[in-house]
């Protein structure tokens, strides 16, 4: 647990006790488990944690009825989730007096802020999120190998994908109130968890997070089976920031990546 | 009686492929352990509660039950059937094994339906009695035990320490498995370990007695506050077993397929004309708890969860149902509707 | 469905490729017209298919000529500047540039999915690049490790 999480406490209970927000959208200790918490009281302040095990991205809820219906909230907030909840502010899914930010990061709690509060520190204190270096390793393997080399390997990881869709649950990018694979007339991608209905799945899930996917990881915690969702995440990432020279979730401003453009866009590949 | 080394539960194996069984078993994938078809060189982990559960082998998670051609304007089906090769569960929990009992129930109520069974006439069920239990199972809540043989053909018992297992068989076709396993085996003596010490978590009767008179209840809304309407519960759970037909089809030929689906999906109870008669998280998950502790109570006097704690374990939000059922019994206990 | 899976794969020998052109309406499907009426002789692997608009070429598209079986995917509009709708080939650009990175990371080449600029009055260079994506194509061979291919089932 981080060392200030009585400030975290007591600053929800303040939030709370202010008539500032009506929920607060934190973690709980359960066993090993870190669980959402739904705080609505100041007195039940006291089950809100963070650790570094707190994985889960709350902004996720957002898109949650139930949730937005009791706006102005607070959310829990690592880096990146409030890159997330830029992403959403961008998009036009929630936007100033709707959302505050209890920031935290694994040194704790760094105090209230609004979105725009939110965006200057992102900006100042968390510029780069280096990603995990084992990713990068792996990545860098898979681009190594032949191309029927790669068509194996992901078919294999793609094999146990049941299509529970608890990747997209997960993701507070994924709020489309129709996603693509329920688009049935005509069914675009086969719901059956069968090779090619799981690699159109996996394909356009990472594609509609171009631009889009914050890295924060929830996807790929969320898949029962072990899917490597960040592989293909942080590949996007990648190659967006390499061609567009865009950081997703950082500016609460910005133009969708896919979606706007430049006339000199590279397109070398083009003939 | 008839021992196996602990070591050698993969010849077990092996010898049963062999011998011409399609061996469905506990195999290392990545980090994780899932139930899945042996084959020589994957590794067996009968420490370990398998991501997912033993229905895959009977109810998989698509299934062809039907085939169509069209030729000019003639359209013509072409029969199916069912593809069900002579199968074992080796070394499933106690909990997979009792969650047959619901599926069977369900798959020859109102119509007997001929892929299931096909499948389940072709299985045989090896149980592997646990000796440790996590903290998210719950099985002795739910009328199961850790070292229950209920729908089991033999069972496997740790023994000695860990040592090795006792095979017992059961049935005909447990025997069947004791002979053609029969060269791995040993006939010894040896110690059974005690089961696992399941602690009670919570009281179904008092659950089901609640759920007689809570559809309407506001609680379901505050119970499912963290749900987030995927389909990873269902899908791991052992007695989940609903399902959506789809047909894919090209011009000249076509399939239907039975694939797995979700009470949690926003989609599955959605109307053509779009309206939805569960508009809500909370009253899908309400059916998620209604189907297991009250209309299965109903219909079969039996629940439909064993205890399996997948759901707790898996759902990164959360939703246990094993701890909603808690708060189900603290609210009837407090007089709450 | 199995009529793609015998003609791609038992005759490797003499091979004939599929290849699914996805081409705008405006400039690279008249590209196309004017090789035609011009007589222009091309190779007949190629199917097109005709849209509005490069900016209506959905990715999935693409995955859909794949999962049928195509051999390769070539994808082509007007030239930057000249679209119809004013900006459907840049927007289109865009999905392109990382959805072909995303496709090659998943096992799906380079030689396997083309892109290019036609115009109206480019009947040659349509015909040119028809041929030589055939070409290409023919030499790679059947598409066997295409991962989007639809599964018999
Ligand atoms: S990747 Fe994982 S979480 Fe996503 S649909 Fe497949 S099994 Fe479910
Ligand atoms: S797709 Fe990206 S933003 Fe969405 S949950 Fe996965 S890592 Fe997070
Ligand atoms: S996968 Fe695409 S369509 Fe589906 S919810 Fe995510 S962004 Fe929307």
């Amino acid at each position: 647990m981080v060392a200030n999480i009585n400030e975290i406490q007591s600053a929800a209970a303040a939030l709370l006790n202010e008539g500032k927000v009506k929920l607060v959208l934190g973690y709980r200790v359960r066993g090993n488990d870190r669980v959402p918490a739904f705080v609505t009281q100041a007195d039940q302040v006291g089950c809100l944690a963070y650790d570094s095990a707190c994985t889960q991205n709350l902004a996720a809820y957002l898109r949650k009825g139930e949730v937005r219906s009791r706006m102005p909230l607070a959310v829990v907030a690592r880096p990146e989730v409030m890159r997330s909840l830029m992403l959403l502010t961008a998009e036009s899914q929630i936007a100033e007096g709707q959302v505050t930010v209890l920031a935290v990061d694994e040194q704790g709690f760094h105090g209230v802020l609004d979105l725009a509060g939110t965006a200057k520190l992102l900006n100042e204190q968390y510029a780069r999120i280096a990603p995990d270096s084992s990713l990068m390793e792996q990545l860098a393997k898979i681009e190594a190998m032949t191309p029927q080399e790669r068509s194996a390997f992901w078919s294999e990881q793609f094999e146990p994908c049941t299509r529970c869709y608890a990747c997209r649950a997960a993701c507070p990018g994924c709020f489309c109130e129709r996603c693509i694979v329920e688009m049935n007339t005509p069914q675009w991608i086969s719901t059956a968890a069968e090779s090619h209905g799981n690699f159109a799945w996996h394909m356009i899930r990472a594609f509609h997070q171009a631009g889009r996917c914050v890295e924060c990881g929830a996807c790929q915690d969320a898949c029962p089976q072990g899917i490597p969702l960040m592989l293909l995440n942080h590949f996007i990432a990648r190659e967006v920031e390499r061609e567009f020279d865009a950081r997703n979730g950082y500016d609460p401003q910005a133009e969708p990546v896919i979606g706007s453009w430049k006339q000199d866009d590279k397109q070398e590949y083009i003939r | 009686m008839k021992t196996l080394e602990a070591t050698k539960l993969a010849d077990l194996a092996a010898a049963l492929t062999a011998a011409g069984y399609r061996v469905i078993a506990p195999c290392q994938r990545g980090d994780q352990v899932h139930l899945e078809c042996y084959q020589a060189g994957k590794t067996l982990r009968a420490d370990v509660i398998p991501v997912n559960s033993a229905k895959d082998a009977l109810f998989p998670r698509s299934e062809v039950i039907g085939r169509y051609r069209f030729e000019g304007n003639e359209f013509e089906t072409v029969p199916v059937a069912p593809q069900a090769g002579k199968t074992v569960l080796l070394a499933v929990r106690p909990c997979d094994a009792a969650a047959l009992a619901p599926l069977d129930a369900v798959f020859n109520w109102d119509y007997k339906d001929e892929f299931y069974n096909a499948h389940r006439d072709a299985t045989t069920v090896v149980a592997l009695a646990c000796t440790a239990a996590d903290d998210q199972c719950f099985c002795t809540s739910v009328g199961g035990s850790p070292d229950s043989t209920a729908n089991a053909d033999a069972v496997l018992r740790p023994a000695d320490g860990g040592k090795r297992f006792i095979l017992e068989s059961l049935t005909d076709k447990g025997q069947a498995i004791a002979a053609a396993g029969q060269a791995v085996l040993t006939e010894g003596q040896a110690q059974a370990d005690p089961p696992a010490q399941v602690a009670p978590a919570f009281d179904s009767a008092a659950v089901t007695a609640w759920a007689k008179d809570g559809f309407d209840s506001p609680l379901w809304k505050e119970l499912s506050l963290a749900c987030m309407g995927c389909g990873a519960c269902a899908y791991t759970c052992p007695t989940c077993h609903c399902f959506d037909i789809q047909d894919e089809a090209t011009r000249r030929e076509g399939v239907r397929l039975r694939n797995w689906d979700a009470c949690g999906f926003g989609l599955f109870t959605k109307h053509a004309g779009g309206h939805n008669p569960r508009h809500d998280q909370a009253s899908r998950w309400r059916q998620r708890v209604m189907h297991k502790f009250a209309y299965f109570p109903e219909r079969f006097e039996m629940l439909a969860c064993t205890g399996c704690g997948r759901c707790g374990r898996l759902c990164g939000n959360g939703m246990s149902i094993r701890e909603v059922c808690s708060q189900i019994e603290q609210a009837a206990q407090a007089g709450v509707k | 469905m199995t009529q793609a899976t015998t003609q791609t794969e038992t005759k490797a020998e003499g091979f004939e490729p599929r290849i699914v052109a996805f081409v705008c309406n405006w400039c690279t499907y008249a590209g196309a017209d004017l090789a035609g009426t011009s007589r222009l002789q091309y190779a007949p692997h190629v199917r097109i298919v005709k849209l509005p608009c490069t900016g209506r070429i959905d990715p999935l598209f693409i995955l859909k000529a794949y999962e049928g079986g195509a051999d390769a995917v070539l994808v082509s509009g007007c030239h930057p500047g000249d679209c119809h709708y004013t900006s459907g080939n840049y927007h289109a650009r865009r999905r392109w540039t990382i959805f072909r990175r995303l496709l090659s990371l998943a096992g799906v080449e380079e030689g396997r999915l083309f892109f290019s600029w036609v115009s109206a009055a480019e009947g040659q260079k349509f015909a040119d690049l028809i041929n030589d994506v055939t070409a290409q194509v023919k030499a790679a061979g059947p598409f066997k490790h295409n991962p989007a291919r639809r599964q018999a089932w």
